[in-house]
């Protein structure tokens, strides 16, 4: 995976927590629902975040293949 | 919210960590560093990813999503002080998890692990028995009611002491190197984790990390109540000590064993439970 995607999916599991933790303190979102949006965005974001940081980008090392 | 997860699955980290730490200092080992299970989590997301020829895609990738997600709800519901229910059936959820982990790889070994975690269901049980008693006793299944049941009354760890060592037991049974942890006994490889590897594994750590911070602050909150944070942390680093001694002392069982040692806490959880019922009938 590209690694301005998995940030993207990242970004993307974060927001909506945020998101939904903003608008859930202003009493415009249920809790249940901010529970709901959490359940489903906090992994998002994890394996997203992982995604992200072991992405590869630009020239690798070449790894050593014997003399 | 996001926040609080990452502490707490880091907190879980941590406390497992000291659990390795204390089996390898009452086995006369060094043993690893305390944050261990931190790096652990840390060095799999860095790995190269890849998922084997013979696992099912999907499943493979949706199951660590799952696992995250129902200790994420799990959380919600503890800290909110919800139903003792919802915590418990989601306890039941992550046997189906373990299950899913183990046959989605199409790993011998997963496969095992997999379909022991299913027969070691035995250990719910106790569990169901120690929820119907506190709620036989408090008259609720809500955290918020028993923590107040026990400001009144004091701790339930005295009130009923049976029903706390069955949930110890329930807890024990999750630890890893304890007599129960047949999921991930060592002629398994690492039973139904094996063939997960890379960010999947590290989704898995972070899974377990939450869980056992989940585990160990549920069990305080409903047998000995309300704690402040620093109270809590305490209560929960004593409580994971007490369970690496437990399972530094004792041979992991086979699953034989382990099902009718937990079958066996269970006919006695429900001889405790009749007597609780029969006396607070009369």
């Amino acid at each position: 995976m590209k690694r301005w995607n998995a940030a993207r999916i990242a970004m993307a599991g974060a927001s909506a927590g945020i998101t939904a933790g903003i608008v859930n303190m202003l009493g415009i979102l249920p809790l249940w629902l901010y529970a709901a949006v959490l359940v489903l965005s906090f992994p998002v974001f994890i394996i997203g975040l992982f995604l992200w940081w072991m992405a590869k980008e630009g020239k690798e090392d070449i790894p050593f293949i014997g003399y | 919210m996001i926040a609080q997860l990452i502490l707490a699955t880091l907190t879980g980290l941590l406390l497992l960590g000291i659990h390795r730490k204390v089996i390898a200092r009452i086995q006369r080992r060094p043993g690893p560093p305390v944050w261990q299970e931190i790096l652990h989590m840390l060095k799999f997301s860095f790995k190269s990813t890849w998922i084997p020829a013979t696992a099912s895609t999907v499943l493979f990738r949706g199951v660590v999503l799952v696992a995250i997600g129902i200790w994420t709800a799990a959380f919600f519901v503890m800290l909110t002080e919800g139903s003792l229910l919802v915590i418990f059936g989601i306890y039941m959820l992550h046997k189906i998890v373990e299950h899913g982990f183990g046959l989605s790889s199409g790993s011998p070994y997963g496969k095992f692990g997999g379909v022991r975690s299913v027969i070691s269901a035995a250990s719910e049980i106790p569990l169901f028995v120690s929820v119907a008693a506190i709620a036989i006793v408090t008259r609720s299944f809500d955290i918020r009611d028993i923590v107040a049941y026990q400001t009144v009354h004091g701790p339930l760890l005295f009130i009923a002491f049976p029903a706390a060592v069955a949930m110890y037991i329930v807890i024990l049974s999750k630890m890893p190197f304890g007599p129960f942890s047949i999921v991930e006994s060592k002629e398994l490889v690492s039973g139904y984790k094996t063939e997960h590897f890379g960010i999947w594994r590290a989704g898995l750590e972070v899974c377990n990390g939450l869980k056992t911070t989940v585990l160990l602050a549920t069990f305080l909150m409903v047998f000995v109540g309300q704690l402040p944070i620093l109270w809590l942390a305490a209560g929960m680093l004593l409580l994971v000590v007490s369970l690496s001694f437990a399972c530094a002392l004792t041979p992991m069982l086979s699953p034989f064993d382990s099902v009718t040692v937990q079958t066996l806490v269970t006919g006695l959880m429900l001889c405790y439970g009749a007597v609780l019922f029969i006396g607070v009938r009369a």
